[in-house]
């Protein structure tokens, strides 16, 4: 799943270095981009509801929720920009190949139980929103052409961000790196 | 629930209007212009209110210091739920604060806090 977003975008992203792609060969329309964002906040949220009935650990329960709930937002919040800009989300090559990718996942997740599921779900976060991260950056924010959409792709950056460091406190609870702190809310 | 006394409204950033409008409508000049007397007010403590905004998955600022008595006010400016829960024994939280909405917290101890749906967003207040 690592780095899915951007492979499939075409995109040849230097891994090691982490730094931001030198060609994006395939350009996107606004109205595929919108089509993307909401594609990538669905399918995280997919993962969310399977680790919500997998899982029993109140760490990685409190994590999925938040990706649930927040995502939704996201989603939210794009369905209302295009609406208002009666614009209609165009799937596209993307979308496709990162939905389909996300079915291997969901298997690869459902077939899972116990701390092998908590720990292939926090892995598959991590690793997730790092690809995401970096094609909002690299790719969807700089593609866009329009100024608000432009503005909330910008906007669920650091939400994004913030995903990806609580996932790897998590992460580091179950590869015996941190405290395990958290309790329930 | 601890001994803060927590108060949450939904509109509080119109709070400094509303104080604006308070203290016009008991402002002590007569129509004529002439400064009314009044008797020697009793000295009270005076209260502040300060704003804390939850923007960019942050506290903005994520320390803050106040007097015991002060409000702090959170103002969640993100498009995500956040909330305000003391992190130590989790003795006090806001509950839920929807995108745009605010929550009032009246000082009385110093406290460590974290938003418990995003645990990696901490603050501090020092209270006086």
């Amino acid at each position: 799943m690592k780095h899915t977003i951007l492979k499939c975008l075409g995109i040849a992203f230097v891994v090691s270095l982490g730094i931001a792609p030198a060609k994006a060969q395939n350009t996107l329309t606004d109205p595929e981009i919108a089509h993307v964002a909401v594609t990538a906040n669905s399918i995280d949220i997919g993962y969310a509801e399977i680790a919500k009935e997998k899982s029993k650990d109140a760490d990685v329960l409190n994590f999925a929720k938040a990706m649930a709930s927040d995502h939704k937002a996201v989603i939210d919040q794009a369905v209302a920009l295009v609406t208002k800009l009666h614009v209609t989300p165009a799937d596209n090559g993307v979308s496709k190949k990162m939905l389909a990718d996300a079915e291997k996942t969901k298997k690869m997740l459902r077939s899972k139980s116990g701390k092998a599921f908590d720990k292939a779900y926090i892995d598959n976060e991590v690793a997730y929103h790092k690809a995401v991260i970096a094609a909002v950056e690299t790719v969807l924010i700089p593609q866009s052409h329009n100024a608000e959409l432009k503005d909330l792709l910008q906007k669920v950056a650091p939400t994004l961000k913030t995903h990806l460091e609580h996932a790897e406190m998590v992460q580091s609870n179950f590869n015996g790196h941190g405290s395990k702190h958290m309790g329930k809310m | 629930m601890a001994a803060s006394i927590w108060v949450k409204c939904k509109q509080a950033a119109l709070l400094p209007v509303i104080c604006l409008l308070l203290n016009s409508c008991t402002d002590n000049t007569a129509d004529n212009g002439i400064q009314a007397e009044t008797a020697p007010a009793a000295e009270q403590p005076k209260f502040e209110v300060l704003t804390v905004e939850i923007k960019d998955m942050k506290f903005v600022p994520d320390s803050i210091t106040v007097k015991k008595g002060d409000e702090v006010v959170f103002v969640n400016r993100d498009i995500v739920t956040h909330c305000v829960t003391e992190e130590k024994s989790k003795a006090w939280t806001s509950g839920m604060i929807l995108a745009g909405e605010s929550y009032i917290w009246k000082a009385t101890e110093s406290a460590a806090y974290i938003c418990a749906i995003h645990k990696v967003m901490k603050g501090k207040i020092v209270v006086q």
